[in-house]
């Protein structure tokens, strides 16, 4: 019984992790708290719905459509928006971007209608069975996705020229500019490439349960715990935070109640920024407060 | 220009007591909520526009105070007027206990580490179902009396509510603790060489803030007669209450009550108009006001209107 637990909170957060990573490093390099990664990940997950239901595509097939969609999707949303205040006093970007998720939310409950959809293909039923443990094939499927674009992107930021310079620019922005890196691209390639993994881990949510618009301050919340818990900005934390957070949320869904996990996650969250605000991972400049 | 300013206050207290007798009903309850979101946005300034902490949770405490009340006029048949000192008293508690360790942290971590505690009480609420009523909501006892009476007597305790928050704000601005509270906005370092003990002074500003923003959510619970923790611990308050300080300017005094006034009552309009996109005209009116009106409605037309001015600000934060 232990073991499925496991197995399950294990699943679930590597599914938590692809939104920590497409959020964390937002953050920790232009300082956006992107409060409406949750309503742009649910863009996602309702192209992948719309296209699994009248094109009858497979649910698998439209993850790089809705990751091409909201990349194109992400570039004018930081470069007419969040570049406009991006030098202001911390908070207007997280006023702006949770102005931007009301916004959101509300279009796609006036044009998508506020019920729950869900998307089930054939195979959706199906699961195998290991020394007891039952994984379903489509969860085991989201996980090992989500592990790869993860490893991906941690590749991306550690060994690409573009990924160092984007690490440079967290670092210091002042150092990065000297040696020629321009910051207004680099933001936005951030932006961007968070914006369409946000839009790729919306399209594998609609395969692992039901959603409706209202879900999406719960999605931005999670990828909030993610963050903090791993440490900021980094990828390496987004995954050991999402992990951390699905095993925390199952076991503690099982031993003390379903309806406690909330509380529980939000709780170790402030207990994190209490303790250990740089996160567990989290190493000095990465978690520094910029202005 | 002191005087201006006072007689122009006096002015608008008068026509405050004198309206209820001309206008109907609808806007009636209409000015009852401007005034409770008047209220939450000036008691939430000291925290947020004095002190510069982005206290982006503080709704938490609007949530606690509607719940003290709503606790104890059920469970205990306290009359209402006798719960509202528990409300305040238990938004300082549990300020005073948070601030210790929270205010330490600055910038994106505070805010972030208020909404944890938002969420984190607002799902401790729901569990305790025999106490609180749980996720269903809490119904209060309805207050005796002709509905009109009802209307009026709550029509003139919110505007009661905003304008005590607003005296303690003005006080606060003019003591020297202000003074202290002002100098950690601009440079919490300095502050601190100047012989500001910075983690009390934060501390009785946030908590001054909760009993104030307490109080109101104990006036609301009684006028709505139905609370439940989905509406009073966040929806979209936190980013309303934000968004009026900030129309209206943090740094003073009478700001926020005004952004309130402007904010609430456009977007009264706009909801009675189009009520079927009313949330998306409040997200691009917020989007809005973080482009175009960073400083403030006030700030920013100090020498008269122009669209001149609405740009340059837009310029001003730029990359």
């Amino acid at each position: 019984m232990i073991l499925q637990i496991l197995v399950n909170g294990v699943l679930l957060g590597g599914f938590y992790a692809l939104i920590g990573v497409g959020f964390s490093p937002v953050w920790g390099v232009t300082n956006i708290i992107n409060l409406a990664h949750g309503a742009i990940a649910l863009l996602g997950s309702y192209i992948t719905y719309y296209m699994f239901q009248n094109l009858h595509l497979d649910p698998f097939l439209t993850l790089p459509v809705s990751f091409v969609c909201l990349y194109i999707f992400g570039y004018p949303v930081q470069r007419y928006l969040m570049n406009m205040v991006v030098k202001a006093q911390i908070f207007m970007l997280l006023i702006l971007t949770f102005g931007l998720e009301i916004f959101l939310v509300n279009f796609m409950t006036t044009f998508f209608s506020a019920d729950f959809r869900s998307v089930t293909p054939e195979y959706a039923g199906k699961s195998i069975e290991i020394a007891g443990v039952v994984i379903p094939y489509i969860r085991l499927a989201v996980f090992a996705i989500c592990m790869v674009v993860t490893a991906i992107m941690g590749f991306f930021l550690e060994k690409t020229w573009t990924g160092k310079a984007i690490r440079a620019t967290s670092l210091d922005l002042e150092a990065a500019m000297m040696t020629g890196i321009s910051p207004k691209k680099i933001y936005s390639i951030t932006f961007t490439s968070g914006s369409a993994l946000a839009g790729l881990s919306g399209s594998l949510l609609s395969l692992t349960q039901a959603f409706s618009p209202n879900i999406a301050g719960g999605l931005a919340l999670r990828a909030f715990i993610v963050a903090i818990l791993g440490g900021l900005g980094r990828v390496e934390g987004a995954f050991l935070g999402g992990l951390l957070l699905g095993v925390i949320e199952t076991l503690s869904a099982f031993y003390i109640g379903e309806s406690y996990k909330n509380a529980i996650a939000f709780g170790l969250m402030v207990f994190m920024l209490i303790v250990k605000p740089s996160g567990l991972l989290g190493r000095k400049y990465y978690a520094e407060v910029k202005h | 220009m002191i005087n201006k300013k006072l007689i122009l206050f006096i002015v608008f207290v008068i026509v405050l007591t004198a309206l209820p007798f001309v206008i109907s009903g609808y806007w009636l309850r209409v000015l009852t909520q401007t005034f409770l979101f008047g209220a939450i946005a000036t008691g939430s300034n000291i925290i947020i526009g004095f002190t510069g902490y982005p206290a982006f949770g503080n709704i938490a405490f609007f949530g606690i105070g509607a719940y003290v009340t709503g606790v104890l006029t059920t469970k205990y048949n306290m009359p209402f007027f006798y719960t509202l000192p528990f409300c305040a008293i238990s938004g300082i508690i549990v300020a005073s206990l948070l601030g210790i360790p929270i205010l330490r942290l600055k910038g994106h971590y505070f805010a972030i580490a208020t909404v944890g505690v938002m969420e984190t009480i607002k799902e401790l609420v729901d569990n305790m179902t025999e106490l609180t009523g749980g996720g269903p909501g809490l119904t209060l006892p309805i207050m005796q009396g002709e509905p009109e009476y009802i209307y009026k007597f709550f029509y003139f305790i919110m505007p009661g509510v905003m304008l005590f928050s607003l005296l303690i704000l003005f006080i606060v601005s003019k003591i020297k603790q202000g003074y202290a509270l002002r100098a950690i906005r601009v440079d919490e370092d300095a502050a601190s060489v100047m012989g500001i003990n910075t983690p009390v002074y934060k501390t009785f500003a946030w908590a001054v803030s909760a009993a104030l923003v307490g109080i109101t959510g104990g006036v609301y619970a009684y006028w709505l007669s139905y609370i439940d923790p989905h509406t009073v611990f966040g929806g979209t308050y936190p980013v309303k209450m934000f968004a009026m300080i900030l129309l209206g300017g943090g740094t003073t005094v009478i700001g926020p009550m005004l952004g309130a006034f402007i904010l609430e009552l456009i977007s009264e309009i706009v909801w009675s108009k189009f009520i079927a996109i009313h949330g998306m005209v409040l997200g691009l009116l917020i989007i809005f006001i973080i482009l175009f009106l960073p400083k403030g409605l006030f700030e920013t037309f100090k020498g008269g209107f122009s669209f001149k001015k609405l740009f340059n600000n837009l310029k001003e934060n730029r990359l």
